[in-house]
């Protein structure tokens, strides 16, 4: 990369759009059941009173709940608070709704998440139309073709970072740019704290070169920025700020994992052993639906306590049957040294291979295994998920329910190729 | 407040060849006719090979998701709220 650290603002035209859905499972809560509409409701990953808040809506939010709150602490802010579970399919048919009509604009489009869209307009013809009543006409639509109480955030800019920026401005429902003219003007109205990446240590460190507001942090030269990060991301910050592109990075999968977050405080390995089966019955079944075998398993559990342990193992011999992937992460929980109540397992498995013809061994029939494999993974799609399952997974019913990732859309990625 | 069902329910639809939309118009439950005032949301999903579709529907007073499948063509009742809190 060619280190200039002489650069103004970015002079190229605002052809990067931002799209963020606002409150995105309360509101598609709202938009599927009208008699929610205008109340205080949140979804929750369980209802039970510990249960995590993952989305409130905008007028919880008003009464000060938050993301990541337990229900209690909800309902003691707001007693009217209405607690929801998640719908996971409600909410990817609108994402997939949203892909729809993005995709009608540009094909440079990246799903973020379940709620977050980038669009690249530059060379597409709908450019001419002008990003501001690009974003208008989205707005329109997603509320004519997806629901009425849908409404997005749009953001405009030369780069992604500075169009999620301007995404934050107003949020619900607005449509800000951030470009060369008046960048100044918005960034000495933002605090450290409102730049996505930017939170307390971040801004502790910029705070030590004596940069304490948006715009010191833009006018900071590069050797500033350096010695508070320590790192190339003092030249990543000196860019974005500037309006130039560094973060169209996409990074390829390397892994496959499910968690499971437990109602009931389970300790020993008899009582973890049917749910760590059942996860890893999930997860090697989307490994072999998206053509991979692997090499390596990763077990990780947290404890009720807050202390966590995990270990991960490479293997010499290519996996693709769940049964051998348990076996390796039943050894690994047996390997855990501590038998305290657990409050969440994690298996994933590392090391992706593409499709490739197996080593043939001595006394095992792989040809034979890999017929049986896809033979129940073929009953299992078409009668529905775990109709064939291990004789461990008894009891597990409610457990590892479908649950939408925050934060990625690698989930997305096989549900929307599946579709 | 929110109840969580597994019932077969009597639906009333209509089908507008024009827009290619179904619509549905009323639910029978419990013995009393609810006009449907609003289609809220419509979704699908599949289990196994099954389709399903599900209609988010309201009536003046509660809210129904109603569940098709369209191997049998036959309706569940999954849950009914007032959208009240608990």
């Amino acid at each position: 990369m060619d280190y200039r650290t002489e650069l103004v603002f970015n002079k190229k035209p605002s052809t990067i759009m931002h799209l963020d859905l606002n409150s995105c499972f309360a509101t598609i809560e709202q938009q599927a059941n009208p008699h929610l509409r205008g109340k205080p409701i949140a979804v929750a990953a369980y209802s039970t009173p510990s249960g995590c808040i993952v989305a409130p809506s905008i007028e919880a939010k008003a009464c000060g709940i938050k993301v990541g709150m337990k229900v209690k602490e909800g309902k003691l802010l707001c007693p009217s608070l209405i607690v929801l579970a998640p719908d996971p399919w409600k909410y990817r048919n609108v994402h997939l709704g949203l892909r729809r009509i993005l995709g009608g604009y540009t094909d440079k489009f990246y799903p973020k998440s379940i709620d977050e869209f980038v669009l690249n307009l530059e060379g597409y013809p709908a450019y001419q139309k002008g990003m501001f009543n690009i974003g208008l006409e989205i707005k329109e639509r997603i509320k004519k073709e997806i629901g009425e109480w849908i409404t997005v955030s749009v953001g405009i800019s030369p780069n992604r970072f500075l169009a999620k920026t301007a995404a934050g401005l107003h949020k619900p429902d607005g449509l800000d740019e951030i470009n060369r003219k008046n960048f100044k003007d918005i960034y000495s109205n933002l605090e450290l704290t409102d730049l996505c990446g930017i939170k307390t240590r971040n801004a502790a460190r910029l705070g030590g070169m004596g940069i304490y507001s948006v715009l010191d942090f833009y006018e900071a030269p590069y050797w500033e920025l350096k010695a508070a990060f320590e790192s190339i991301l003092g030249y990543y910050w000196y860019l974005r700020l500037r309006g130039w592109e560094i973060d169209d990075v996409a990074f390829a999968r390397r892994s496959y994992g499910n968690s499971f977050a437990l109602p009931k405080p389970l300790t020993t390995i008899e009582e973890l052993s049917p749910v760590l089966s059942k996860l890893v019955e999930k997860t090697g079944r989307r490994v072999r639906r998206a053509g991979y075998k692997i090499q390596g398993v990763h077990l990780a559990i947290v404890y009720r306590d807050g202390a966590s342990w995990h270990k991960g193992v490479t293997t010499s011999k290519v996996l693709f049957d769940s049964r051998d992937i348990y076996k390796i992460a039943f050894r690994l929980l047996a390997r855990s040294p501590y038998r305290r109540p657990v409050r969440e397992l994690a298996i994933s498995v590392f090391n992706l291979l593409p499709e490739a013809s197996l080593q043939l061994e001595l006394f095992d029939d792989i040809g034979r295994k890999e017929k049986i494999v896809k033979a129940v993974d073929k009953l299992n799609e078409r009668w529905g998920d775990f109709v064939i399952t291990p004789a461990r997974m008894i009891g597990t019913k409610e457990a590892v329910i479908d649950r939408i990732a925050f934060g990625g859309v690698k989930e997305l990625e096989e549900f929307t190729l599946n579709t | 407040m929110i109840e969580k069902l597994s019932l077969p329910v009597s639906v009333g639809i209509t089908f507008d060849h024009t827009k290619r939309k179904v619509i549905p118009r009323w639910v029978l439950w419990k013995g009393r006719l609810y006009p449907v005032e609003k289609v809220g949301f419509h979704h699908t999903f599949r289990s196994g090979r099954t389709l399903f579709h599900v209609f988010s529907v309201a009536s003046k007073t509660l809210f129904f998701r109603l569940v098709l499948n369209t191997d049998t063509l036959a309706w569940r009742l999954e849950e009914i709220s007032d959208g009240l809190p608990d």
